[in-house]
């Protein structure tokens, strides 16, 4: 089987308000998938949908070829877990919490060299309330993982990171992913992220995939219209364009030569999608 | 529940009771709290008897903090930690872990348990060794009333730490329970209440969990002061039973609930809640 994640049609309402207005998903086993959107899309919601805590309003959605609305523990098993804002077992040691939480599994990864994968091993005997926010976040995914599962949930897990603190735990989730052969997906708010960090991601935007693809095609995708600027007649003119290439050209046999003034500004990445999420929501 | 959750369940309990006795604040709240108070109360009252009857009156004290220390810390500690866990993660965590909820379940209990015995031991030392107190004359009645006190209110502690909405709330719950407290029988004698409150004290275990305890360490010359002037141990052990009964039928439904509605967003909401507060 080569599809991890499937959702077709998924809708969520609270009360009134709906959320999700029929999300549809394929995550491909062994990917790195990012579900990318602005606070409040609906990231949070969709991933809990997927991870068997919370129920769907409609839709058809399989997680490793079960519906997480009848998980088991077998089910459970196979997943990997690393939620927002997790402040738990302050009390504990690092290492007694990864040997405590192991002991779940049938085949749990070794706690030493887990913490090694990590970077803790150096805080293995500190209690788990003293850590920094960047070595907290670290042990969750250390204990994420601790059970070798084949499918990994992290919300939004870089929030709060310094940018060198986000390049190491970017290293070690690609690395993680690679070694195991996981699916990882992550939601984030952050398209640089994505960018850098998946195999494809999906835009989440008023409630409804947006876009979705490799970063490559996400680019062209939400590629937004360039601005041409040029002057004449003593003032300047605006044009708004998909193809500015084609503008400058017609100019140019226009003019007869040189185009006073010309300017062609593409907008980046991250304005084209601010612009989509814009006129989505 | 699958035998692997319970034995790492049990194992969590006793970890969770280790880290209790390592944390200084843990440790003064209930050493000091109950057990100092009960230490400073024997020096206090030196070789005060209870009226006619040649009983000391720290030895119808001990009976009472020890009564009182099974009550609290199955119905006030234990649901305090169940909703911290609850407000921390703690609990969210777990049930991301297959087998996960009956642990955690197990564990709470058995530091429970833990706690009530190091508190009862040390009130019972303090009680023999500085206040003079006699040991229990029927060990065999001491055990199995503290047990059935113990078995009878951590299920009923469980479905109050679901029922409570935040920690902030546990102050309220705190408060009908000192009144219970106080006119319970534990720490004054129940005869000497208004009939009504007799009546009141003996719908609640603590009430007979107190009166199995003082029949186990006190002369049958304090009967005067007991309600019909027996121990009636056949009405403690009904009494404390259908507690117990009461207990198992109502945490289950409400744990489920609880459990099931925790998540992350939840959790993120808590805490913005509590950032903002
Ligand atoms: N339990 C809930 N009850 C009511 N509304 C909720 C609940 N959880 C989330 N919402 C609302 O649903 C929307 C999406 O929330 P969420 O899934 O957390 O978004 P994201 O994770 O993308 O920031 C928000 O408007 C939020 O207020
Ligand atoms: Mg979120």
């Amino acid at each position: 089987m080569s599809t991890a994640v499937s959702v077709r049609g998924l809708r969520m309402s609270y009360g009134a308000a709906e959320v999700l207005r029929g999300v549809d998903l394929e995550i491909r086993r062994g990917e790195i998938f990012t579900l990318l959107g602005p606070n409040g899309a609906g990231k949070t919601t969709t991933i809990e949908i997927l991870e068997g805590f919370r129920k769907r309003s409609a839709g058809e959605v399989s997680v490793l070829g079960t519906d997480p609305g009848k998980a088991t523990d077998a089910w459970r098993a196979k997943l990997g877990i690393v939620l927002q804002n997790w402040r738990d077992h302050a009390r504990w040691g690092v290492r007694e919490l990864i040997v405590h939480l192991s002991g779940f599994y049938d085949d749990p990864h070794d706690p030493g060299e887990l913490l090694a994968a990590v970077g803790l091993d150096e805080q293995a005997g500190q209690q788990v309330g003293r850590l920094s926010g960047g070595q907290r976040r670290r042990l969750d995914v250390a204990l994420g993982i601790v059970g070798r599962p084949e499918l990994l949930f992290l919300d939004e897990p870089t929030t709060g990171f310094d940018p060198e603190a986000r390049n190491d735990f970017h290293r070690l989730l690609a690395r993680l992913a690679a070694d195991d052969g996981m699916t990882v997906l992550l939601t984030t708010h952050d398209l640089v992220e994505a960018e850098k960090l998946a195999h494809r991601t999906a835009i989440l935007s008023g409630g409804r995939i947006a876009v979705c693809g490799t970063p490559a095609e996400l680019a062209q995708a939400v590629q937004a219209p360039s601005q041409v600027r040029w002057l004449e007649d003593g003032r300047e003119q605006v044009m708004t364009t998909p193809d500015p290439s084609q503008a400058a050209w017609e100019l140019h046999r226009r003019f007869g030569g040189p185009v006073p003034g010309l300017e062609i500004r593409r907008p980046s990445l991250e304005e084209s999608y601010l612009g989509l999420i814009g006129r989505n929501v | 529940m699958n035998a692997r959750a319970l034995r790492i369940g049990m194992k969590r309990g006793w970890t969770e009771h280790n880290h209790l006795l390592r944390t200084r604040k843990e440790l003064l709240g209930t050493l000091i709290g109950t057990v100092g108070v009960f230490a400073a109360l024997t020096l206090w009252m030196g070789d005060s008897t209870v009226e006619e009857t040649g009983v000391p009156t720290i030895t119808f004290m001990m009976v009472g903090f020890l009564a009182f220390t099974v009550f609290g810390t199955a119905l006030m500690t234990f649901p305090m930690a169940l909703v911290t866990d609850r407000e921390e993660g703690t609990l969210l965590r777990l049930r991301t872990i297959p087998g996960g909820i009956p642990a955690y379940l197990a564990g709470r209990a058995v530091t429970a348990l833990c706690q009530i015995a190091v508190q009862s031991v040390l009130i019972v030392a303090a009680g023999v060794l500085l206040g003079g107190a006699p040991l229990p004359h029927d060990w065999f009645t001491l055990a199995w009333v503290l047990l059935l006190g113990t078995v009878a209110t951590v299920p009923l502690g469980a479905a109050i730490g679901c029922v409570l909405p935040s920690r902030n709330a546990v102050g309220v719950a705190t408060l009908p329970l000192m009144a219970l407290m106080f006119t319970s029988g534990v720490f004054i004698p129940v005869t000497l209440m208004p009939e009504v409150l007799q009546w009141t004290a003996q719908a609640f275990p603590l009430y007979w969990q107190g009166l199995g305890l003082r029949a186990a360490f006190l002369p049958d010359t304090m009967l005067a002061a007991e309600i019909g002037g027996s121990w009636r141990l056949p009405y403690v052990a009904a009494a404390l039973a259908a507690w117990t009964v009461a207990g198992m039928l109502l945490a289950p439904p409400l744990i489920r609930r609880v459990t099931r509605r925790e998540s992350g967003s939840r959790l993120a909401a808590r805490q913005l809640a509590a950032q903002r507060s």
